[in-house]
């Protein structure tokens, strides 16, 4: 890992919430910057240069979306962001501006620590040399040769589908809404046909994955998108 | 009218007066003309019986002061007989024209003045706020054209079929069975024999354009005795002027209705959504804290350890349990805005697994979907908690390392779905459908966590999506909960080329 001790920015308007989000994040041996409101926010995510963004979708003075979508004109570090049950329009549209990844309140520290470290380990391994092959579970898809392999055996992919995979692969952890894989594989107009992208994602699951039923890699984010996990 | 003969009198013999010296000078013909003109003047002026009177008049004093011999009805001429059956001819029928035109121009008089009144009477309709006014405006306006009573009937509050007396001033009474066959069939109704019996007489249908809006019954108000206008144009018009009010009252109430009840839910959706982010922020810091309990440095004893394990875990219920409690009172509160999206049912089946996770850990899941189960078109995050809470309970409810399996199958217009397990089965002691009410527990006694909300979710969301919902004991062990959703019409997928 890195020795550097990496910044963390909390963004959250309730105390107590932060409190433990900040004895988690040093346990971790991060450095942890409070912000309570968005515009104090925004303010230390440009003066401190945080390598990550905790934010409460909540904020009493104002919309984490438009600090998200401020953030992302000068920066590209990772956004999680925290928000209540029943608030998928919200995820999406976190997500849609740029957040990398949510958590639904109430959360586990172990989840929270899951999610912060993985984000974390992303962002290092940026400006590293990406492999043309990944692999997971027993599927190998080598994207140089655009080649797809499960046990060794070839896998034929339609066009679409192997550009959906793609998609999915190009950022692993990451949560994609369904209108950003539509609009990537599919193209602009088709944005609004959810139905076409749950059906090929069922399809990549028939061919790659182990229990088509129960996914281990590509795995649904109910109501907001999808998420490949390496 | 004996003013008039008077005057055609007076016309006819000045008529005569004036050609008798000039009778040298003029022919005789010209001297019917000056007779013909005096008659057409008369028909124009005075009407039908002077023009008649007048023709055969002029007759008269031309037989017996030009004709010759001089005053005596006696014809010398013959010939003369053939101008006194043109003249009187001629006049007869001048009379006849003359008058008609003069009729008919009154009519159309008439008829304008009546236009005039609906107009007035339009515009008074389209400022009236209330029925209330509708029913006066219309009641002083009938009586004043054309001087008979009426009474206003319309739907009842909340009841469609039976009419109500929009005010009970009238002499008259109204007879209920003619007035609701005029509000089914839509067709004007007419008997006298129910008017001499003290009813109204005359039921006319309030035909709006969405519908017929009610009846108004024309009687005459006994005092004045007067003849009910059967076939008077006017009353039809002044009917669809009234239909047309009402219907629009009836709109305007319509959207006031809307109106309050969007507000109500905007009220009631803004308490939920603030109830519900003041019960969880506290909850999420407390399952937090104590969760971070075990990362303090150096670390807590054992006792203080486990002690903070169990507030996590009591509050981890204590959140499930508002998240449901929250989950019914919006699905209650009829605040459920279903996303709905066509989708395959493995998709969300696996999703809610994944959700589970932990307490499936003893629980094996066998999904058994068939290839070719259509998609179906419903609100993934909701079908995800019908999915989580029927398999919590398969879990909850048998011992470890039974399986819990899934299936689905098409059947006809509904796919069905089951969730079976090899656990307890139902509670003997309660009917079936008592399961899915709110608060109802299986086994009130038992150890095994929850508030009863679980199934009576899932109830509320299968019903949002037009399906059914039900429990039943399971061949050999267990029990199977089964639920339907509708198949729709999935869209096309297009192949790629």
């Amino acid at each position: 890992m890195n020795a550097q001790i990496q910044k963390v920015l909390v963004v959250e308007d309730e105390p107590t919430i932060r409190r433990f989000v900040r004895t988690m994040l040093e346990d971790e041996g991060h450095a942890v910057i409070e912000a309570g409101t968005s515009a104090q926010g925004l303010m230390d995510a440009g003066t401190r240069k945080p390598d990550l963004l905790l934010l409460d979708l909540g904020l009493p003075d104002g919309n984490g979306v438009e600090l998200i979508r401020d953030l992302r004109a000068w920066s590209d570090i990772p956004v999680l962001v925290l928000s209540a049950r029943n608030q998928e329009q919200d995820k999406i549209d976190a997500l849609d501006a740029g957040a990398d990844d949510y958590l639904t309140k109430p959360f586990s520290v172990g989840e929270l620590r899951a999610r912060v470290r993985a984000l974390l380990r992303r962002r290092g391994r940026v400006g590293e040399q990406a492999t043309p092959v990944i692999k997971f579970g027993a599927a190998e898809i080598d994207l140089s040769r655009r080649l797809v392999t499960r046990h060794a055996e070839p896998v034929h992919l339609t066009p679409l589908e192997y550009r959906l995979l793609t998609a999915l692969l190009a950022q692993p952890g990451k949560v994609l809404t369904q209108r950003n894989l539509l609009r990537e594989v599919w193209g602009p107009s088709y944005v609004d046909s959810s139905h076409y992208l749950r059906v090929y994602v069922g399809h990549l699951r028939q061919k790659l994955e182990d229990d088509p039923a129960q996914p281990k890699y590509l795995l649904t984010e109910t109501g907001v998108g999808y998420r490949f996990q390496p | 009218m004996s003013r008039s003969i008077f005057i055609t009198t007076l016309a006819c013999v000045f008529v005569t007066l004036l050609a008798t010296p000039l009778q040298g000078l003029l022919d005789k013909a010209n001297i019917v003309m000056l007779f013909l003109l005096t008659v057409l003047l008369v028909a124009v002026k005075l009407g039908r019986v002077p023009a008649i009177f007048a023709s055969m008049l002029s007759v008269l004093l031309f037989d017996v002061f030009f004709v010759p011999p001089r005053f005596s009805l006696a014809v010398s001429d013959l010939q003369y007989l053939v101008t006194f059956a043109v003249m009187l001819v001629t006049g007869l029928i001048t009379a006849h024209l003359a008058s008609g035109l003069k009729q008919r121009a009154q009519e159309a008089l008439q008829r304008e003045q009546q236009t005039q009144a609906l107009y007035r009477f339009a515009g008074q309709l389209a400022g009236a706020l209330t029925l209330q006014q509708v029913d006066e405006l219309s009641r002083v306006f009938i009586n004043e054209q054309t001087g008979v009573g009426s009474v206003l009937l319309l739907p009842a509050a909340g009841q469609e079929s039976s009419l109500e007396p929009v005010s009970t001033t009238a002499e008259f009474a109204v007879e209920p069975r003619l007035t609701g066959q005029v509000l089914r069939t839509g067709q004007r109704i007419h008997s006298d024999q129910v008017g001499r019996l003290g009813y109204a007489s005359l039921y006319l249908p309030l035909s709006a354009p969405i519908r017929v809006r009610g009846v108004l019954a024309i009687g005459s108000d006994s005092a004045e005795g007067k003849e009910v206008p059967v076939n008077h144009g006017l009353l039809d018009a002044i009917a669809a002027l009234i239909a047309v009010a009402v219907e629009r009252l009836h709109y305007v109430q319509v959207a006031r209705n809307s109106e309050i009840s969007l507000l109500g839910e905007r009220l009631r959706s803004s308490i939920l959504s603030a109830l519900s982010h003041d019960l969880r922020t506290p909850l999420t810091a407390l399952m937090g804290l104590s969760d971070s309990l075990q990362l303090i440095k150096p670390p807590l004893p054992p006792v203080a350890l486990e002690t903070a394990q169990t507030v996590h875990a009591q509050a981890k219920r204590l959140s499930d349990v508002v998240g449901n409690l929250l989950d019914m009172a919006r699905l209650n509160a009829g605040d459920v805005h279903l996303r709905k999206e066509w989708q395959p049912l493995e998709e969300v089946i696996g999703s809610s697994i994944k959700l589970l996770d932990s307490a499936l850990r003893e629980h094996p899941v066998r999904v058994s979907l068939p290839a070719d189960l259509p998609l179906l078109s419903f609100d993934a995050v909701l079908m995800e908690r019908v999915f989580c809470n029927l398999l919590e309970n398969a879990a909850k409810y048998s011992a470890g390392g039974r399986a819990i399996e899934i299936s689905a199958h098409a059947d006809s217009e509904v796919v069905v779905v089951e969730v079976a397990d090899r656990g307890q089965g139902l509670p003997v002691t309660l009917p079936r459908e008592a399961l899915f009410e709110m608060f109802q527990r299986g086994e009130t006694e038992t150890g095994i966590p929850g508030v009863g909300l679980g199934l009576a979710i899932c109830k509320a969301i299968v019903q949002a999506h037009a399906g059914t919902i039900c429990a039943a004991d399971r061949d050999g062990e267990g029990s199977v909960f089964r639920f339907t959703l509708p198949i729709g019409q999935p869209p096309a997928i297009e192949g790629e080329d």
